[in-house]
């Protein structure tokens, strides 16, 4: 099919990026690069030990596994920063409500992803220690709540075209969308009456969500400082 | 395999475990409502041209390949082009509810204008022509328009979701599902517009925790039943 030309698609090269950042990686040199950014440290050290199959290029089951773990820790981390949230966040009316409706959902997405990687004959990772620093309080919930949503689209894009499981796709083409669903109420609830572009918006990258690989991931969530151990 | 993530449980209609014999059950479904012509294929009477020819009329929901990335491509065309002019009409009537109706659906046109040049680009030459529509009072009825973008939206969102699956080439699947999310946003706003907030529990932005995938036999059985396309 010689008319399919990705560069049309992929505005910012995010697509290619997060398609070739990880996979032409060894896992020798993503660590190495993981280490000397700096903040990554932290979280590259945490991820280590959970993602085994990074470094395969090609799709495989251990990939698969290594894919489903990465999930697993980015909901278990949404799902934990919103039940905090609902019971200290100091939480009233639709914001209250919003934290609890969406605890539900990412827990649902935990028990999930937990099940599937058990399932697939794997050791399920358990559930890291979180430190949100008060970012999911009062007048900061929504903010924070806004930048984790949009990290968990860019997520699931990034890993979408990297299973092999047909199964798993369909999963993740499920699960990304009420991400974004997620994404488009907190920023409804942020600003309401705003006209809605820009950086803050319902579709923060415009026309196109933004894939980013499992290296961006994971040193935004790193610098983050929101895992504070395993 | 999967317990909570399941095919049976996301699939409820059989999206995903349509085999090639469904496929075929499905043509012939198609030619008993409709007719062939050379230059599309007509279900239910309408011209549906995201659909080639009735030898093609069908994903492939087993085998995947480059020649069903193109029809894939098309059918994700030809609702593209389907809800650009949905909202670009409702702009040129301006009959919205509020301010913040109006503002959803000048964004939106802008987002789906863009997913049918970027699908048109991928496609180039085998990008199917835009059908005609009429969408009646649902551009013209603030009320109506609210609720027909809200189904639009939802059924995009389970359309992309029920074909990324299908496609072969990774970097089709990345497109596609760039473009999903995005109509995910666009459901989750028009809903929250329609509820005048989070709402009651069968309106929300986010219904439920994972979307459902649509087959494409859905999704064809509920745009051909609105009427919205006229011809080719």
């Amino acid at each position: 099919m010689s008319h399919l030309d990705l560069n049309d698609v992929d505005v910012d090269g995010a697509v290619r990026e997060a398609e070739e950042a990880v996979a032409t990686d060894t896992r020798a040199t993503f660590f190495r690069k993981a280490a000397i950014t700096g903040g990554t440290i932290g979280s590259a050290a945490f991820f280590g030990g959970m993602l085994p199959g990074i470094a395969e290029a090609a799709p495989s089951k251990k990939q698969d596994i290594a894919i489903l773990k990465y999930a697993l820790t980015l909901e278990y981390l949404e799902a934990a920063f919103y039940k905090e949230a609902a019971r200290d966040g100091g939480l009233t009316g639709q914001q209250l409500e919003a934290a609890r409706l969406l605890n539900t959902d990412e827990q649902t997405h935990v028990t999930a992803l937990r099940s599937t990687i058990r399932q697939l004959g794997s050791r399920v990772p358990s559930e890291p220690n979180f430190d949100f620093k008060g970012t999911n309080k009062g007048d900061k919930f929504l903010g924070t709540a806004f930048v984790l949503e949009n990290v968990g689209v860019r997520a699931y894009l990034g890993q979408a075209g990297r299973l092999k499981s047909k199964a798993l796709l369909a999963a993740a083409a499920s699960i990304v969308t009420v991400e974004a669903r997620h994404a488009a109420a907190i920023a409804l609830l942020l600003n309401p009456g705003a006209f809605q572009t820009g950086s803050k918006s319902i579709s923060p990258s415009g026309s196109f969500d933004r894939a980013s690989s499992m290296k961006k991931i994971l040193g935004e969530v790193g610098d983050t400082g929101f895992i504070t151990g395993s | 395999l999967l317990d909570h993530i399941k095919l049976e449980t996301l699939d409820t209609d059989g999206a995903l475990r349509e085999s090639a014999e469904a496929a075929g059950l499905d043509r012939s479904a198609f030619l008993k409502r409709g007719a062939v012509t050379g230059a599309g294929f007509i279900a239910g009477g309408v011209l549906f041209s995201g659909l080639a020819s009735p030898a093609q009329a069908a994903i492939s929901t087993r085998n995947r390949s480059k020649r069903n990335d193109v029809k894939i491509a098309n059918y994700a065309l030809t609702l593209e082009y389907l809800e650009a002019d949905f909202y670009r009409q409702a702009v040129k009537n301006g009959a919205f509810a509020n301010e913040q109706y109006r503002v959803f659906a000048a964004l939106t046109f802008e987002h789906e204008a863009a997913h049918v040049k970027a699908l048109r680009s991928l496609l180039g030459k085998a990008a199917v022509k835009s059908p005609t529509f009429d969408f009646g009072d649902t551009v013209t009825d603030p009320q109506k328009f609210g609720a027909t973008a809200q189904v639009l939206e939802d059924t995009g969102v389970a359309a992309y979701a029920g074909q990324g699956p299908n496609i072969l080439q990774k970097p089709v699947v990345q497109a596609a599902l760039s473009i999903h999310s995005v109509e995910a946003r666009h459901a989750a706003w028009i809903r929250y517009l329609n509820t005048g907030g989070l709402g009651e529990t069968n309106r929300l932005p986010a219904p439920k925790a994972f979307d459902t995938p649509l087959s494409e036999k859905a999704v064809l059985s509920a745009v051909t039943k609105t009427g919205f396309i006229t011809g080719s």
